[in-house]
C-alpha cells in the first residue's frame, strides 16, 4: 500500500515531531467573537505556555492557525492567503460551532458554513462559545496527535490541493481569487 | 591560530550556546511566576529552536539566506572572542573594540536579510533597532573609554583580572558606581529588553525584523539571539563586576545579572524609539561624561 | 626619473584626450582610462625613487613617501573611476573638455603632492581646483560649482597669504625652509598655522566650509563624485599634514596653552573635526539623495582624518593616514555602485528606488563591502584604521574627541544602510523590473575595489609599513607591526586572525544552514501584509523617511548655511548699492563719482 508506507516516519520525523508537539506556535485568526476566549486561556488561571504554546506575530513564525470564529467570503480569502504563507507542518485549528457548521450564522447568506472544505483542518473544539477548559483539552490532544503523527492536515491540503482549490473557487469566485492570490 | 583553537572555541560556543539557552528557558520560568503562572519547561527554549531548525522555510531570493547565515557566523566568531570565565579559545583576542565591531557583522547581516525580504515592516524594525544602537552604544563606549585609559588595556580579561586584584570593592560597579549604572542600563538595551524593545513590537509592527523568518531562518535567529544575549552580558560582566577567576564564578554572575534585567525587564512599559534615544542621550549620556570626565581629568577611582 | 614623466605625461594625456575626444568620443573616454593607468603603472614602478629630485621649467619637485602615498591613493581612485567616463560621454554638454579636464586635474593632484616649493604647491593646487570647478556645473547644478568655486578660493586665498607671510619671514620658498623660523616664535606660528591649513580645512570640507560638499559631490557628473569624495578631499589632508608635520606645529606651540595635554590651537581645529563627524552624521542620516548621503559622510570621515593627522602620534597619525586610503577606496566604490545605479535608472533619489539587488547583485556586493569598510566593520580596511584612531585617543585620554568618534562610527550604521535597504533591498518597482545589470567596464573597477577593501582589511601590512616609513620621516614613533598583529598600546589586532575566526563562524553558520529542510522560494509580494492584499510593490516599500523617529529630534536644528546664505545676501545688497551708486544710468551720475574720487585721491596725496 502506498498511503502505508507515506505513514511511516522516518526516525527524524518522530523526534522533530516531539519538538513540533511541545512547542505550538499560534496564529489567531480572529474573525468572530471566539478571540475573546484566548486571554483567560493565556494567562494565569489556565497558563497554555506550560504547554509550549504561545501567540506569535506573523503566520511565517507560526505553526498553528487558530480560527476563532464565523467565516465571511471576505475573511476566508484572507484566511487561506495566511494559511499559504505558513511553513510546513503546519496545523488548522476551528475554534467554536461557526467554523464546523456555521453555528448561528447557519442561514446567512454571506458566511462559510463549513470550514474543512476550503481549509484542512486537523481539529475542531465545538461550542459556542468554547470555555477555556475546552480549548485547554483540545490543545492537549493536539499535542498528541502531533506527537503521533496524527495532525496530516497540511500534507492532505498538498495532495488534494485541487479540489480545495475547487471549492475555494467555487465559493469566492474565480476572478477575483486569481487576482488576489497573485497567480 | 591553529586547529586545536577551532576545536576550542567550537566547544565553547557550545557551551555558551547550552547555558544560555537553559538560562532564557529558566528566566521564562521566573516570568511566569512573575505572573503568576506555572510556567513552560526549563528546556522549553531548546525544544522552540530546534522546533523551528526541523520546519520547512520560504525565502526571498539569496540575501535574505545569505544574511541570515551571515547574522550567525559574525555572533558566534564574536562569542568565540569572549572569554567564557577564564578560558579563551583565541588569545589575545578579546579586544573590546574587536567586539564591539565585529558584533556590529552579524548585526548588519541580519538587518540586511530582513531588509531583503522586501516586507516594509522588516525595514521599519531594523531601522528601530538601529536607532536604538545609536541611543544606547554611545553611552556605554564613552564608559569603556574611561576605563581603558585609566588600567592602558581594552583585553577584557585584563580588565576583568585588574577587578579582581582588589576582592569584591576592587569591581568596576564599586570603583565606578556611575559607569556601572550607564552600563546596566545600555546593557538593558543591548538585549532589547523593555524598555527599549520597541524594534520588535509585535502588535505594532509584527516582531519587526523577525516578520519573514520562519523554519530554519527562525531557528537560526533564535541561536543568534542567544549567542548576542550571550556576549553582552558577558561582557558587562568582565568589565564591571570581575569577570571570572573560575568558570562557575562567571556563570553565577552571569545568571544574577541576567535575571535581575529580565525581572526589571518586565515590571516596565515600553519606550517609544524617539523616547529611548532622547531618555539615553539625557540620562546615562550624562553620567557617562561625567564618569569618564572624574576618571580621566580627576583620576578619581583609577588609584 | 619617472615622476616627471609621470607628471608630463597626464598633462599631454590632457591634450590627448581632448584631440581624440574630437575624433571619436568613447575613445577620449578609453583615453583617460589608458593614461590613469598608466600613471598607476608609473606611480608603482618609481617606488624605489622616493627622495629623488627633479625639475620641470621653474618647478622643483621632490618624491617624498607622503606624496607618494597620497599620490597612489588618488591615482588609484582616478583610474579606477576612468573605467565609467565612456557611458556618460553622450550625457555631457563638453564631453571633449571633460576628458581633458579629468587628466589635467590628475596631473595637478600628483604634482602638488611632490612639489618641494610653495609656489610649485599652490600653481598645481589650483590647477585642480579650476578643473574640477570645471568638471562639476557638467554635472546637475550650476550653483554647485559657485559654492565649491567659493569655499576652495577662500581656502586657497588664505594659504596663498599664508605662503607670501612665510616668504617674508623666512626668504625662502622650499617647503622644509619657510616654515623653519617658526619654531621659536609661537604667536608667528599660530597666525601660520590657522591661515596656512585654511586650504585644507576647506578641502576636507571641516566645518563650517562642509556646505560645498553635499552639493558639489551630489550634482557632480556621476563619473566625478567618486574623484572628488575619495581623491581630492584628501588634497585638505595633505595641507593640514603639511601644517601640523613640517611646520612641526607641537614644537612651536610647545609653550602655549594646553587642553587635555593638547596645544589649544590644535585642539580647537580638533573640535572642528569633532563637529564635522558629528554634524556629517546627523545630516547624512536624513538626506533622501544617495549621492549628497556619501557626500555628507564624507564630511563625517574627513573629521576623523583630521583628528587623526592633527595629534600626530603613532597610532592616530597611522590609523588616519591609513583611513584616508579606505575612506578613498570605499567611498569611490560606492559612489560607483550609485552611479551603476544612476546609469540605468536615471535617478539618484534613495525614495525612487528599490529591490536593484535582483537586477545587479554585483553592485550591490560593492556597495555592500563599501558601506561595511565606511562603517568600519570587520573585516574591511576601514575597521583596521577606525580601530587605530580610537586605540589613539584612547591612549591620550581625549575624550571629547571620543564621543564624537563613537557617535560617528555607530551613526555610520545608520547612515550607509539606509541606501542599502531602500535602494538595493525592499521592493522592485514594475517598471525597474527590465533593467540590465552593470555593463562589463563598470564591473572591472567594482571588482577590483571590493578585492583592495577586503585585501587592505585582512592583511594591512603592506600598507601599515608604508605609514610606519611616513611616520619616521615625520619624526614620529612609527606604527608597529609583529607578524600580522598591530600592536597598540591598549591592545592588539590580529586582523587575519579576526577574519579566520569570522570565517570560522560563517562555516558553522552555512553547515547549519545547509543541513536544514531547504527553503521554498516566494516572490517578493508574498510576504506578510496582515492578510491584506497589495498590488504596488512601489508603495510596498519602505524608502522614504528612513529615520523619521530620531531625524524628528533634530528637525529644527540651527544651520550654518542660514548663516553663509544671510552673508552671501548681504554681500549681494551690498554690490547692488555700488551699482545704483555708481554705474546708475544717467551719465551724470557715474562721471561725479569719478571726479569725486579722483579729487580726493589727489588732493590726499598733496596733503601727504
Amino acid at each position: 500500500m502506498t498511503t502505508n508506507s507515506k505513514d511511516m516516519r522516518k526516525t527524524w520525523e518522530k523526534i522533530a515531531d516531539y519538538f513540533r508537539a511541545h512547542s505550538i506556535w499560534m496564529k489567531w485568526y480572529c474573525t468572530g467573537c471566539g478571540a475573546i476566549e484566548m486571554p483567560p486561556t493565556m494567562t494565569s488561571r489556565f497558563d497554555m505556555e506550560q504547554l509550549g504554546m504561545g501567540p506569535m506575530a506573523t503566520p511565517r513564525q507560526a505553526d498553528v492557525l487558530l480560527i476563532t470564529g464565523y467565516l465571511s467570503a471576505k475573511t476566508l480569502r484572507r484566511v487561506i492567503y495566511s494559511y499559504e504563507q505558513m511553513q510546513d507542518p503546519k496545523y488548522v485549528v476551528g475554534f467554536g460551532s461557526c467554523t464546523l457548521n456555521g453555528g448561528i450564522y447557519f442561514d446567512s447568506y454571506a458566511t462559510m458554513t463549513r470550514l474543512d472544505h476550503y481549509l484542512p483542518v486537523d481539529l475542531y473544539i465545538a461550542g459556542c462559545m468554547p470555555r477555556p477548559e475546552a480549548i485547554m483539552n483540545a490543545f492537549d490532544t493536539l499535542i498528541k496527535m502531533i506527537e503521533k503523527g496524527e495532525a496530516k492536515g497540511w500534507r492532505h491540503y498538498q495532495e488534494n490541493h485541487d479540489w480545495y482549490r475547487k471549492n475555494q473557487l467555487h465559493s469566492l469566485k474565480e476572478v477575483y481569487v486569481k487576482d488576489e492570490f497573485h497567480e | 591560530m591553529n586547529l586545536m583553537n577551532f576545536v576550542y572555541a567550537f566547544l565553547l560556543l557550545l557551551a555558551a550556546f547550552v547555558f544560555q539557552t537553559t538560562l532564557t528557558g529558566i528566566n521564562r520560568k521566573v516570568v511566569a511566576r512573575l505572573q503568576r503562572r506555572r510556567g513552560p519547561r526549563f528546556y522549553q527554549q531548546f525544544i522552540d529552536i530546534f522546533k523551528a531548525l526541523s520546519k520547512g522555510s520560504t525565502t526571498h531570493g539569496w540575501v535574505f539566506d545569505f544574511g541570515v547565515v551571515m547574522a550567525l557566523g559574525g555572533i558566534m566568531a564574536t562569542a568565540i572572542f569572549i572569554p567564557f570565565g577564564p578560558l579563551k579559545a583565541v588569545p589575545a583576542m578579546d579586544n573590546i573594540f574587536i567586539i564591539a565591531y565585529v558584533l556590529a557583522v552579524g548585526m548588519l547581516g541580519m538587518a540586511m536579510s530582513a531588509s531583503g525580504s522586501g516586507n516594509p515592516w522588516a525595514s521599519i524594525g531594523v531601522s528601530r533597532a538601529l536607532t536604538n544602537m545609536l541611543a544606547y552604544d554611545i553611552p556605554f563606549m564613552m564608559v569603556v573609554f574611561g576605563l581603558i585609559f585609566a588600567f592602558d588595556t581594552s583585553s577584557l580579561s585584563g580588565l576583568a583580572a585588574i577587578q579582581r586584584e582588589g576582592g569584591f570593592l576592587g569591581w568596576h560597579v564599586i570603583r565606578f558606581p556611575l559607569g556601572g549604572i550607564v552600563a546596566m542600563i545600555s546593557l538593558q538595551g543591548m538585549l532589547g529588553k523593555k524598555p527599549f524593545d520597541s524594534f520588535i513590537a509585535p502588535a505594532e509592527i509584527a516582531s519587526g525584523p523577525m516578520v519573514e523568518y520562519g523554519g530554519r531562518h527562525l531557528g537560526m535567529l533564535f541561536l543568534l539571539h542567544e549567542f548576542s544575549t550571550f556576549i553582552e552580558v558577558s561582557l558587562i560582566v568582565h568589565l564591571f563586576f570581575g569577570g571570572g577567576a573560575t568558570v562557575a564564578a562567571f556563570l553565577v554572575k552571569y545568571a544574577l545579572i541576567y535575571t535581575f534585567l529580565n525581572i526589571v525587564s518586565n515590571v516596565l512599559p515600553r519606550f517609544k524609539i524617539d523616547q529611548a534615544v532622547t531618555f539615553f542621550y539625557k540620562v546615562p549620556l550624562a553620567l557617562a561624561v561625567v564618569q569618564t570626565f572624574l576618571i580621566i581629568v580627576v583620576g578619581m577611582g583609577v588609584a | 626619473m619617472t615622476f616627471d614623466i609621470l607628471i608630463v605625461l597626464m598633462f599631454l594625456g590632457a591634450v590627448t584626450a581632448y584631440l581624440v575626444s574630437k575624433a571619436d568620443l568613447k575613445a577620449g573616454a578609453y583615453a583617460t582610462v589608458l593614461f590613469s593607468l598608466g600613471a598607476l603603472v608609473l606611480l608603482l614602478l618609481g617606488r624605489g625613487e622616493i627622495g629623488s629630485e627633479f625639475t620641470i621649467l621653474f618647478m622643483g619637485f621632490e618624491v617624498t613617501t607622503i606624496g607618494w602615498y597620497f599620490s597612489g591613493v588618488m591615482v588609484l581612485v582616478y583610474a579606477m573611476t576612468a573605467f565609467f567616463n565612456s557611458y556618460w560621454m553622450d550625457k555631457m554638454i563638453y564631453p571633449g573638455s571633460y576628458n581633458f579636464l579629468y587628466l589635467f586635474s590628475l596631473g595637478g593632484t600628483v604634482g602638488l603632492f611632490f612639489a618641494k616649493d610653495l609656489i610649485t604647491l599652490f600653481i598645481f593646487w589650483e590647477i585642480v581646483v579650476w578643473s574640477s570647478t570645471f568638471i562639476v556645473p557638467m554635472g546637475k547644478s550650476r550653483r554647485a560649482a559657485v559654492v565649491y568655486y567659493t569655499i576652495s578660493t577662500i581656502g586657497s586665498m588664505a594659504t596663498l597669504y599664508g605662503i607670501m607671510l612665510l616668504h617674508r619671514i623666512s626668504g625662502t620658498l622650499d617647503i622644509q625652509g619657510a616654515f623653519a623660523p617658526l619654531k621659536n616664535d609661537p604667536v608667528l606660528a599660530t597666525v601660520i598655522f590657522f591661515i596656512f591649513i585654511m586650504a585644507g580645512l576647506t578641502k576636507i570640507g571641516i566645518f563650517p566650509f562642509h556646505i560645498w560638499l553635499p552639493l558639489a559631490h551630489g550634482s557632480a557628473p556621476h563619473t566625478f563624485s567618486p574623484v572628488l569624495s575619495g581623491g581630492l578631499v584628501k588634497m585638505g589632508a595633505f595641507i593640514a599634514y603639511m601644517s601640523v608635520g613640517i611646520l612641526p606645529a607641537y614644537e612651536a606651540f610647545k609653550g602655549s596653552l594646553t587642553v587635555m595635554g593638547i596645544p589649544i590651537q590644535i585642539y580647537a581645529l580638533m573640535i572642528l573635526g569633532a563637529v564635522s563627524i558629528v554634524l556629517g552624521t546627523l545630516m547624512a542620516i536624513k538626506q533622501d539623495d544617495a549621492k549628497k548621503l556619501i557626500a555628507y559622510s564624507s564630511v563625517a570621515n574627513g573629521g576623523y582624518i583630521l583628528i587623526g593627522i592633527l595629534l600626530m602620534d603613532q597610532l592616530a597619525f597611522a590609523g588616519s593616514m591609513m583611513h584616508l586610503f579606505n575612506h578613498a577606496i570605499a567611498s569611490a566604490a560606492a559612489f560607483l555602485a550609485i552611479a551603476v545605479v544612476a546609469h540605468r535608472t536615471g535617478t539618484t533619489k534613495i525614495s525612487e528606488l528599490g529591490g536593484m539587488i535582483h537586477r545587479m547583485p554585483l553592485t550591490y556586493l560593492t556597495y555592500l563591502i563599501a558601506i561595511i569598510s565606511l562603517a568600519g566593520i570587520p573585516p574591511m580596511g576601514g575597521f583596521v584604521s577606525k580601530w587605530l584612531i580610537i586605540q589613539g585617543l584612547a591612549d591620550q585620554g581625549l575624550m571629547f574627541m571620543a564621543l564624537a568618534a563613537f557617535f560617528g562610527s555607530i551613526g555610520s550604521f545608520l547612515y550607509v544602510f539606509r541606501p542599502l535597504a531602500a535602494v538595493f533591498l525592499g521592493q522592485l518597482a514594475p517598471r525597474h523590473e527590465e533593467l540590465a545589470s552593470a555593463p562589463l567596464l563598470m564591473k572591472i573597477p567594482m571588482t577590483i575595489l571590493m578585492v583592495l577593501i577586503l585585501f587592505f582589511g585582512v592583511l594591512p601590512g603592506w600598507i601599515l609599513g608604508i605609514i610606519g616609513q611616513i611616520q619616521v620621516a615625520a619624526g614620529i614613533e612609527p606604527v608597529m607591526m609583529s607578524g600580522n598583529s598591530i600592536l597598540a598600546v591598549n591592545g592588539v589586532l590580529n586582523t587575519l586572525n579576526v577574519f579566520m575566526v569570522f570565517g570560522f563562524g560563517f562555516l558553522i553558520a552555512l553547515v547549519i544552514f545547509m543541513l536544514m529542510q531547504k527553503s521554498r522560494r516566494v516572490g517578493l509580494m508574498d510576504t506578510y501584509t496582515s492578510a491584506e492584499f497589495i498590488y504596488t510593490p512601489e508603495l510596498y516599500h519602505y524608502g522614504s523617511a528612513f529615520y523619521a523617529p530620531f531625524e524628528r529630534l533634530y528637525a529644527r536644528h540651527p544651520s550654518v548655511e542660514d548663516f553663509l546664505m544671510a552673508l552671501a545676501y548681504k554681500g549681494h545688497e551690498a554690490g547692488l548699492m555700488v551699482n545704483a551708486l555708481f554705474f546708475s544710468h544717467k551719465p551724470g551720475v557715474t562721471v561725479f563719482w569719478i571726479t569725486v574720487i579722483v579729487a580726493v585721491v589727489t588732493l590726499g596725496g598733496v596733503g601727504l
